[in-house]
């Protein structure tokens, strides 16, 4: 043991040094060598720190991948499509998007579909005629159908035998078929047609734009109207800013949907404007409070003050210190808005009072397909996929938002 | 304190005032009258109809007789249901909607609650992730989505489940599992929300300075989460909880229809459609009040659980 | 003078998914009965998260992950959780800085000082709420039959911390640790709470370890000093050693850099250039080293052991060294440089 001026416990094997017999090592270093030591890590600004927090979030990541694929298709989509979202083949309603074939002849397929319409296909998927039915024999559960001159039989009652091996028999020509030849995707409607024969993939597409447009137009209202509420209740302060807010509690205590409701009932007039102007106007109330919560809070910031003793006007200090500060919590909330205003519109249409036919919207098309859900329930599937699409994506960007944009998170 | 209370019940009757008021002036604000929208009627009629329902009165004392009606817990007759009245209507749907409504409320809590709880202790754990990837799932699938999906999916695989309401029930079997749909997909979204309700303000409440002092002095780690952070961390779940409460209670418009539930929602959207506008007002009117009051007792109920707002803040600060 | 607590090398590091950060990084003291010891050091120099290890408080993302706290006798760090609660609030209770948030808000303080009496004692209810009125007299709150049923929120801020000292004298402690109980008070509150941890100091017969940034507050209690930096001790000394003849330039940049109204002399404040050391990558050698005015190569290599000045006052400075370069009221210290 060396250095008999260390107690035991001043000094364990670990911390023992090494002595140092090269003498050099105690001439004093330059200042600018000392430095170097020191670490020095880039401040980031508020958006660029924000930024890389959310970056590394692949929850949040994934959610915004998935808005900007939205928002691309519902923009893109429908200028692809070989349909209009009205165009209507009424004789290939209620196709389903995987369809299981039949060769009743070599090189003649057929699909028949729930409601015993039988189709002519191809073995790739593309429907090219429907039969006409010519004959009912519902005794012997037989149906006629007429293929240019040649009758196809269907006889359908296995479906009626018990633990039947096979579901039911066509015969053309002679020849019968009971087995499934393949099964196939639907290539003339990708996701199937509805009950107008109307492509469900371009309905939807085109149904993204309306929803999409409702609820980022409804939430831009919404914001306008909370901004300017919230921010000049909290900087009125005092008994303008009492009054406002007492308003604002007696609105927060009212069921709000319901208004919402009343209004449509009211307006009478199922257009895209009159859904974007009752969801715009009633929601406002969240973000008044967020951003006179806001106002307040910075109000009475060092630099806030600073910058009101040196005179600064009050529009500069708004637009210069006020917003910039308070536009964080702004955005997340209007991140968090949009999903909610795409599930109400899916709602009102869900009632029957979105907008009207033929523009559609994503509620408007599940509310259409719930009549038949047990028949062809891909038709509903479908818009109900893309709403909760939509609303995980917006809820996945919106949460890793929240986190990136928290300052008291920013340290982590 | 008392104080506090007899505030919140005076501030709960002014809201409902100025829902009463909002709503009947909407309602009457709709050009030319509730008779003349759809169907031009002869005017001799209209007119008996306009006295019968006193329309032709000055819309002053219309709304004072509204006013006079609700009071005394009369909403008036159905345009369109000849011969029933509004509280007809509330009386036959209210109790299945409020039956469906309980057993989704007690599910949420029963099961939200411990389920944030949970999570919020065993943090980035597995069951943390698996609980909250069900509820973001939850909270992002639409309750006609739930209820399609629960009705294409399971009641068509396990026949001994009703795919719709069975109003009178014959077996026990039918009589329990007739709920398991209609509160499948009314609870979904909101036990989602509540279960990640409680576990963010677990998480806030647990990194509190408070939790270290309660862990200083010993305390158990049982007593520390049961009792000094769970109290605190049920502040804003109790918030959303009313409000939800009576949102459930008086049914979800959407899942009635899809089980065809005879509640008191389905009735409310078959007014919409028909353009029964004193059944529309009515209904408006019991949902707010029934939303009033929930909002009410979650004020007392936070004051029960937060001594800074039923004392107020007084000495220090 | 009976050793109540030993320290040995104890390292505690928060695991972030940025890295390691070393809060403490080889600490020793030993702790005699009676001691009033005195931790100063500026935020992040590892004084808090001394006193968290100590109490087993450490939350995650951090752990303890060398060294050993024997307190009487009993290493702390190999005991589990709910042995280690057993001691809190009871032989080692902890005072923290801001009264404000340090009480939970929706209990009663008596409701909040009892439990911890119950939690510890055998008393009954009755007893319990006896010694808390007691108690609550004893830190000297007025009308303490009446403030047991107040909530937190009807307390001041001084009430609080008076509150706060109450529960954690509650079970007389061997050893009471206050985590800067002033920082977050008034100044005319923060020498009455200093005079009341004085007064009970003697009433109680405990052992403190007061952590503050302030050398002033220092001055005031304490008989022995540990000053941190970097997440290790830079000099430890008995009360007037340190004053009257520091032996480390952090601990004579401190001293420079606080009023004096200690020694009445008017000097110049002067600031200690720079800012302390990333402890995610902590620069080897001294972590002083890159503000040192005196630095040399060494430092930069590696930290100074602690050099033994007097037997009350030790350094960790190279400075002491027989080798290093002559600066003025800075003591060489002989080693044995054969081994």
């Amino acid at each position: 043991m060396s250095h008999t001026h260390l107690s035991t416990h001043e000094l364990d094997s670990e911390r023992r040094w090494v002595i140092s017999v090269n003498k050099n090592d105690f001439n004093y270093v330059e200042s600018s060598k000392k430095l170097n030591k020191e670490q020095i890590r880039p401040s980031l600004t508020y958006w660029k720190d924000a930024w890389r927090r959310l970056k590394k979030n692949k929850m949040a990541m994934a959610g915004m991948i998935g808005v900007l694929l939205i928002v691309a298709i519902a923009i893109f989509g429908p200028m692809f499509s070989k349909y209009n979202y009205s165009d209507q083949i009424t004789d290939f309603s209620n196709t389903p998007p995987r369809m299981e074939i039949y060769q009743i002849e070599e090189g003649t397929y057929v699909f028949l579909s729930a409601q015993y319409r039988l189709f002519i296909v191809t073995d790739s998927g593309e429907i090219i005629e429907r039969l006409d039915q010519t004959d009912t024999d519902i005794v012997n559960r037989i149906y006629t159908y007429d293929n240019h001159g040649e009758p196809v039989y269907l006889d359908y009652s296995y479906r009626l035998i018990p633990d039947s091996e096979i579901d039911f028999k066509l015969t053309y020509k002679g020849v019968s078929t009971t087995e499934q030849y393949d099964k196939v995707w639907n290539t003339t409607f990708l996701l199937g047609s509805d009950n107008l024969g109307r492509d469900v993939l371009t309905r939807v597409m085109y149904g993204a734009r309306i929803s999409l447009t409702v609820a980022l137009v409804a939430t831009i209202v919404n914001l306008f109207i909370g901004v300017t509420y919230g921010a000049f209740s909290g900087l009125e302060g005092g008994k303008i800013d009492n009054i406002m807010m007492r308003i604002v509690d007696i609105i927060n205590s009212i069921p709000l949907l319901l208004y919402v409701i009343l209004l449509m009932v009211i307006i009478d007039d199922r257009g895209l404007w009159t859904i974007i102007i009752t969801l715009g106007s009633i929601y406002w109330v969240g973000m008044a409070r967020l951003v006179r919560g806001q106002v307040l809070g910075l109000k009475e910031q060092e630099y806030v003050l600073a910058a009101r003793t040196i005179g600064v006007r009050r529009a500069k200090i708004i637009s210069r210190h006020l917003i910039p500060n308070a536009m964080g919590p702004i955005l997340v909330s209007m991140t968090m808005m949009i999903p909610t205003a795409v599930f109400t519109e899916s709602f009102l249409s869900f009632i029957g009072l979105g907008i009207s036919a033929p523009q559609a919207s994503w509620g408007t098309l599940a509310n259409d397909a719930l009549s038949a859900l047990s028949v062809y329930p891909y038709q509903l599937m479908i818009p109900s996929l893309a709403i909760a699409l939509t609303m995980l994506s917006f809820n996945f960007l919106g949460d890793g938002l929240r986190s990136a944009l928290d300052p008291r998170l920013r340290k982590g | 304190m008392k104080n506090y209370y007899v505030q919140r019940v005076l501030y709960a009757l002014f809201t409902l005032y100025i829902v009463i008021t909002v709503t009947f002036f909407m309602m009457h604000a709709i050009p030319g009258g509730p008779f003349t929208r759809e169907r031009h009627l002869p005017p001799e009629i209209e007119a008996i109809l306009n006295e019968k329902y006193h329309l032709d009165d000055p819309l002053f004392k219309q709304y004072i007789d509204y006013l006079g009606g609700v009071v005394t817990f009369d909403l008036g007759p159905s345009f369109k249901e000849l011969g029933l009245t509004v509280n007809d209507l509330i009386r036959e749907g209210f109790p299945s909607s409020m039956n469906v409504g309980l057993v989704s409320v007690i599910m949420i809590i029963a099961i939200g609650v411990p389920l944030g709880i949970i999570s919020a202790l065993k943090q980035n754990k597995f069951i943390d992730h698996a609980a909250m990837f069900l509820a973001t799932l939850g909270v992002t699938i639409p309750s006609f989505v739930i209820a399609t999906l629960f009705i294409t999916l399971i009641a068509a695989n396990f026949t001994f489940i009703p795919i719709s309401w069975v109003n009178d029930p014959q077996n026990v079997g039918d009589a329990i599992f007739r709920y398991i749909g209609p509160v499948i997909a009314l609870s979904g979204y909101s036990l989602s929300f509540v279960s990640r309700l409680t576990r963010s303000s677990m998480l806030e409440v647990l990194r509190q300075d408070y939790i270290r002092t309660a862990r200083a002095n010993g305390l158990s780690e049982r007593r520390v989460i049961f009792k000094h952070a769970l109290k605190n961390a049920l502040i804003p779940v109790v918030t959303y909880v009313g409000p939800m409460a009576a949102a459930i209670l008086t049914g979800s418009f959407v899942v009635e229809r899809i089980f065809v539930i005879p509640g008191i929602g389905r009735y409310f959207v078959e007014s919409v459609s028909n353009r029964d506008y004193t059944v529309i007002i009515g209904m408006t009117i019991f949902y707010a009040a029934l939303y009033i009051v929930m909002v009410l007792l979650v004020d007392v109920a936070y004051a029960f659980i937060d001594p800074r707002i039923r004392l107020g803040k007084k000495m220090g600060d | 003078m009976k050793t109540l607590l030993e320290i040995n090398n104890l390292h505690t590091s928060f695991f972030t998914h940025l890295g390691e950060v070393q809060a403490v990084r080889g600490i020793d003291f030993v702790l005699e009965e009676g001691d009033i010891l005195g931790i100063v050091g500026e935020s992040g120099s590892g004084k808090s998260v001394t006193s968290l290890s100590i109490m087993g408080l450490v939350d995650d993302p951090g752990r303890i992950t060398e060294g050993s706290i024997v307190f009487e006798g009993v290493d702390l760090t190999k005991l589990t959780n709910e042995q280690l609660a057993e001691y809190r609030g009871n032989d080692i209770s902890m005072i923290f800085q801001d009264p404000m948030t340090s009480i939970n808000p929706v209990y009663s303080i008596g409701n909040q000082l009892m439990e911890v009496i119950l939690r510890h004692t055998k008393m009954t209810k009755e007893e319990a709420k006896e010694r808390a009125i007691e108690l609550l007299k004893m830190v000297g709150i007025p009308e303490p039959e009446v403030r047991l049923k107040n909530y937190p929120h009807q307390f001041s801020g001084g009430m609080r911390q008076r509150a706060m000292i109450a529960m954690a004298i509650s079970c007389n402690p061997k050893l009471l640790i206050a985590d800067e109980p002033t920082t977050a008070l008034d100044v005319t509150i923060q020498a009455q709470i200093l005079e009341l941890m004085r007064s009970l100091k003697d009433k109680i017969n405990t052992t403190i370890i007061l952590i503050t940034h302030d050398l002033g507050v220092i001055a005031e209690v304490c008989n022995k000093v540990i000053v941190m930096y970097g997440g290790m001790i830079m000099e430890r000394s008995n009360i007037e050693s340190l004053y009257d003849n520091p032996q480390h330039p952090y601990t004579r940049g401190l001293l420079q850099s606080v009023p004096k109204n200690v020694t009445g002399k008017k000097n110049r404040l002067i600031p200690i250039e720079g800012s302390p050391p990333d402890l995610l990558s902590p620069p080897p050698g001294c972590p002083f080293s890159p503000r040192c005015p005196h630095a040399m190569e060494i430092c930069l290599k590696e930290a100074a052991p602690l050099f033994k000045i007097s037997d009350t006052q030790f350094a960790s400075c190279w400075l002491h060294h027989v080798d290093a370069p002559e600066v003025e009221g800075y003591v060489k210290v002989a080693g044995d440089e054969n081994e």
